[in-house]
């Protein structure tokens, strides 16, 4: 029973701290990239090969293969997938209409699926990577255990990221997106080109994204293209428009109640005949639950608001402790 | 994205003017299909201005419904009209349930795009649901390949062209000629001055998303024809090759989507021919992405949308 | 290329912009020299937006060369444009509707030091004395122009007036050297327009160089030191207000007639097809 709720808690919190990366790109910025979770792979990918060493079974291979601790590995793979993400930016940074620029970051994501998927020296193309060791290396810890281990690894960095998130939006940083997303052409009258705090905020988020992948790697332990098809990066947008994107609450809540709450909701459904109708009527769920939200609550559950972030008191935790120790 | 049956058609042995004249050939059959639901699509753009993103999934429906009649054991040919209007069917329903609130509001197209992948999620899902997620083959055979000049070409292929150019003949005698043609063509030159003039919009909407369900419908049996199998994701991978086409031709411009979708079926075919088969996929998104990037107004470029 | 003088602030040489086929302006030259409200004035459909927009770097232009303060600005984008030193309000007040409007004002003062993402996460003291500052000044220029009570709220809350009394107060954060103003005073009540007057020529009084589009003569009278009057994509005539006016072609590029003319002449207002006037 333990067990189940420490890998309820793990995936939600690694699936949270996906969310919020694409929060910070779509909800707060209004960047739309239908290939995020391209870039949890690429931070998989390489948290793996930088850490498991050089293949040793015969017909499975993949590149680098060097031996770095797994928090390098982690680092690393957030790195790898925040540049990934800079590049893809530059490229369509030319103002596209936002659909079409969805399009275009669905075509970027096929293509590096496809191109991992068949290119078998990168990442061992289709059979994907396994056998990934725990971060524990070879100390002998039972599954439970090690679950509980990477509820408290995922948590800690889920929280520093949800901090992160909001000490960005509390700044002038955060006006400044807030603005570009609300009339570029303000921001740009006032000498503010728009790409610059994009730019900041893709690969912030990318980054988050890749340390996601890393963590789940070291979790799940494996990883094909199967774990990052297209449509994952669609459930995740799913999950920040009905948790209401905009704001790290909604994400969280996007997070855990459609990605996790379903996923584990549909323990419970009974299957009919065919196979795979679990994941098929997951994804109904999903894809009806974002139309009726879109239509009728397009701002979320947890609605954005303007957080007035600006107080003339000096502020943080110094400062309150300071505070109460005059008073007191 | 499988290489299908063509794979089997290649020598290696031939001189390489004839490998590129039967890629060509199979560039022709991809084509009529891809202009089908090339077609469709910029039909529905011109009319509504968003791109549907579960047009792949009415193909496979369009097939499904056809596969499961023919099973039955009636006409292929019938059994191909009864999956059109089934298609056309689910094309007006999901206009009037899902896309039209939408519009009525006015919402960004993003928004439409998204609600769009919904749509589709629920559409795909659903067939995985009702027929499973087991690939089918449609019993019938409808003969070997054969050639035809430097072409080496199934009788499905044949078929399937055929019925692309009689459909695209009907569908242009339609545009041009008839009183709904004119309607449709006003509509998508400016809806608001359409509607000034008396023209109901949202009926002439409604009508084309039957048609482009039809049209659909036959393109996504053309495309199990070619690629021999059917399953619930069939439909959706085709769904960028035709993005492809309806780009270069010009988003919602029905005749450019026809050269588009030669000019697709074509370079994907031939380029398939000299490159790793399993790349065909990414040459489509990539044509996606460079068209979108550099030359979003298509290849033939005039202003205005309609011909 | 050499500039005529050098209080000649902008200097606008044969530009050109044609929409398509037709010239929306043409042949266009003239300057403006420091200090100085100039106004901008013609018929509907002259050009004068047109040119702003080129001005202000979002409209490139065909032909032609513009120079602020002696340095060639045609083409550039509006950010570069806006860090030389230029601001402007638009001829339907833009703003942040969903932020509040003291964040509006704040925003557009340059050189932000918390706007950079690393200072934002880990040195957030750093810029915490520059926001005070610049928040104070903020208020101080919004009282100013009587907006004091509006401070916190939502910019999308603020009525037509008040939404270019606010344009105004966010141009001057910017700490211009020249401000472009498209017809700060349309759709305004009366009394508004005379602050806004009012307040233009007490900005120009601290060195600040106006170009600003209007309709209305009697406000045109009481900030305008002169007009440059456009018609047709052309720059007609240029002079002080009474002159200009009293012109024959500038009467014709109205609309011309005789009665016109005594129209204009009683109660100063311009006869002006179709526009907004105040």
């Amino acid at each position: 029973m333990l067990y189940f709720i420490t890998d309820l808690l793990v995936l939600g919190c690694i699936n949270s701290i996906m969310v919020v990366g694409l929060n910070l790109q779509y909800g707060y910025t209004g960047l739309l990239n239908f290939a995020f979770y391209t870039y949890v792979a690429i931070g998989a990918y390489i948290a793996a090969v930088t850490t498991i060493g050089p293949s040793t079974v015969t017909g499975v291979t993949w590149v680098l293969g060097w031996t770095l601790p797994w928090w390098v590995g982690i680092i690393l793979g957030g790195i790898a997938a925040s540049l990934l993400g800079a590049l893809v930016f530059a490229f369509t940074v030319r103002r596209l209409r936002s659909d079409y620029l969805a399009i275009v970051t669905v075509s970027v994501a096929f293509i590096f699926w496809n191109a991992i998927n068949t290119y078998i020296p990168l990442f061992d193309g289709g059979t994907g990577l396994f056998n990934v060791p725990y971060i524990t290396g070879n100390a002998a810890i039972s599954s439970e255990q090690y679950s509980g281990i990477m509820v408290l690894l995922s948590a800690a960095i889920l929280a520093l990221f949800v901090w992160t998130s909001r000490r960005l939006f509390r700044s002038p940083f955060g006006r400044l997106l807030r603005a570009t997303r609300e009339d570029e052409v303000v921001t740009n009258a006032f000498g503010r080109p728009s790409w610059q705090p994009q730019l900041w905020v893709f690969m912030i988020g990318c980054f988050m994204a890749g340390v996601a992948g890393g963590l789940f790697i070291f979790y799940i332990t494996a990883w094909s293209p199967y774990a990052f098809l297209p449509l994952e990066s669609f459930i995740l947008l799913a999950a920040l428009i009905v948790g209401g994107s905009g704001n790290y609450w909604g994400s969280l809540l996007g997070a855990f109640v459609l990605i996790e709450g379903l996923a584990e909701l549909s323990r419970f459904i009974p299957s009919f005949g065919n196979g795979a109708d679990v994941g098929a009527i997951r994804a109904i769920i999903i894809g009806a639950v974002l139309i009726v939200v879109l239509r009728y609550r397009p701002e979320g559950l947890i609605p954005e608001r303007w957080l007035h972030w600006y107080s003339e008191a000096p502020s943080g935790l110094g400062a309150r402790i300071r505070a109460i120790g005059r008073s007191g | 994205m499988q290489p299908g049956h063509r794979a089997r058609l290649q020598d290696p042995a031939a001189p390489a003017i004839n490998q590129f004249l039967l890629a060509v050939g199979f560039g022709l059959a991809t084509a009529s299909v891809v202009a089908l639901a090339a077609v469709a699509v910029s039909l529905q753009v011109s009319v509504t201005n968003f791109i549907n993103f579960a047009y792949g999934d009415f193909m496979t429906f369009g097939a499904y419904i056809a596969w499961t009649v023919a099973q039955r054991g009636v006409n292929f040919f019938v059994a191909i009209a009864i999956g059109g209007v089934a298609t056309g069917l689910l094309g007006v329903i999901a206009n009037i349930l899902v896309f039209r609130p939408f519009m009525r509001r006015r919402v960004r197209p993003v928004t439409l795009l998204i609600v769009g992948v919904g749509l589709s999620f629920i559409v795909q899902n659903g067939i995985t649901v009702i027929w499973g997620a087991e690939p089918v083959r449609f019993q019938q055979t409808l003969g070997d390949a054969m050639h035809l000049g430097p072409f080496l070409l199934t009788p499905g292929d044949l078929l399937m062209i055929g019925a692309s150019i009689a459909l695209l003949v009907l569908l242009h005698m339609m545009l041009t000629y008839t009183k709904f043609g004119k309607a449709l063509r006003a509509t998508s030159n400016n809806a608001d001055l359409a509607e000034a003039c008396g023209i109901d919009s949202e009926r002439v909407i409604s009508i084309t998303w039957f048609i482009a369900g039809i049209l659909t419908a036959v393109a996504g049996v053309g495309l199990v024809l070619q690629e021999s199998t059917l399953d619930p994701t069939t439909g959706f991978t085709e769904l960028f090759v035709i993005f492809g086409a309806v780009i270069l031709g010009g988003i919602g411009r029905p005749y450019g989507a026809m050269l588009g979708a030669l000019v697709v079926g074509i370079l994907t075919e031939v380029s398939g021919a000299y490159v790793n088969a399993a790349y065909k996929g990414s040459i489509a998104f990539g044509v996606v992405i460079l068209l979108l990037l550099f030359r979003p107004q298509g290849i033939f470029t005039t202003a205005g949308k309609m011909g | 290329m050499t500039v005529a003088a050098e209080d000649t602030v902008l200097d606008i040489r044969d530009l050109g912009y044609a929409y398509g086929g037709s010239w929306a302006v043409k042949d266009c030259s003239f300057t403006v020299e420091r200090g100085q409200v100039t106004g901008l004035i013609g018929p509907n459909g002259a050009g004068k937006s047109t040119l702003i927009e080129m001005l202000s770097g979002t409209l490139t232009p065909r032909v032609g060369s513009i120079h602020f303060n002696g340095r060639d600005i045609t083409g550039a984008s509006p950010a570069r444009i806006a860090r030389l030193g230029i601001a402007r309000t638009f001829q339907t007040p833009r703003m942040l509707a969903r932020l509040p409007v003291i964040e509006n004002v704040v925003l557009a003062a340059p050189n932000q030091i918390g706007e950079n993402p690393l200072r934002a996460l880990f040195w957030q003291r750093s810029f915490r004395v520059q926001e005070a500052a610049l928040r104070a000044e903020a208020r101080g220029l919004l009282e100013w122009l009587g907006l004091q009570d509006h401070v916190e709220q939502l910019a999308g809350n603020l009525s037509g007036g008040q939404r270019r009394l606010m344009e105004i107060a966010r141009a001057l954060m910017a700490h211009p050297k020249l401000m472009l103003l498209d017809e700060p005073t349309a759709g305004v009540f009366p009394e508004t327009g005379r602050l806004i007057a009012t307040r233009v020529r007490e900005i120009v009084g601290q060195g600040v160089t106006v170009l600003l589009i209007a309709h209305n003569m009697g406000f045109l009278s009481a900030v305008a030191d002169d007009v440059v009057v456009m018609a047709e994509g052309k720059v007609l005539t240029r002079g002080p207000l009474d002159v200009v006016r009293e012109h024959e072609d500038v009467i014709a590029a109205y609309l011309g007639s005789a009665s016109t003319k005594k129209m204009m002449a009683s109660t100063g207002a311009a006869p002006d097809p179709g526009g907004a006037s105040g």
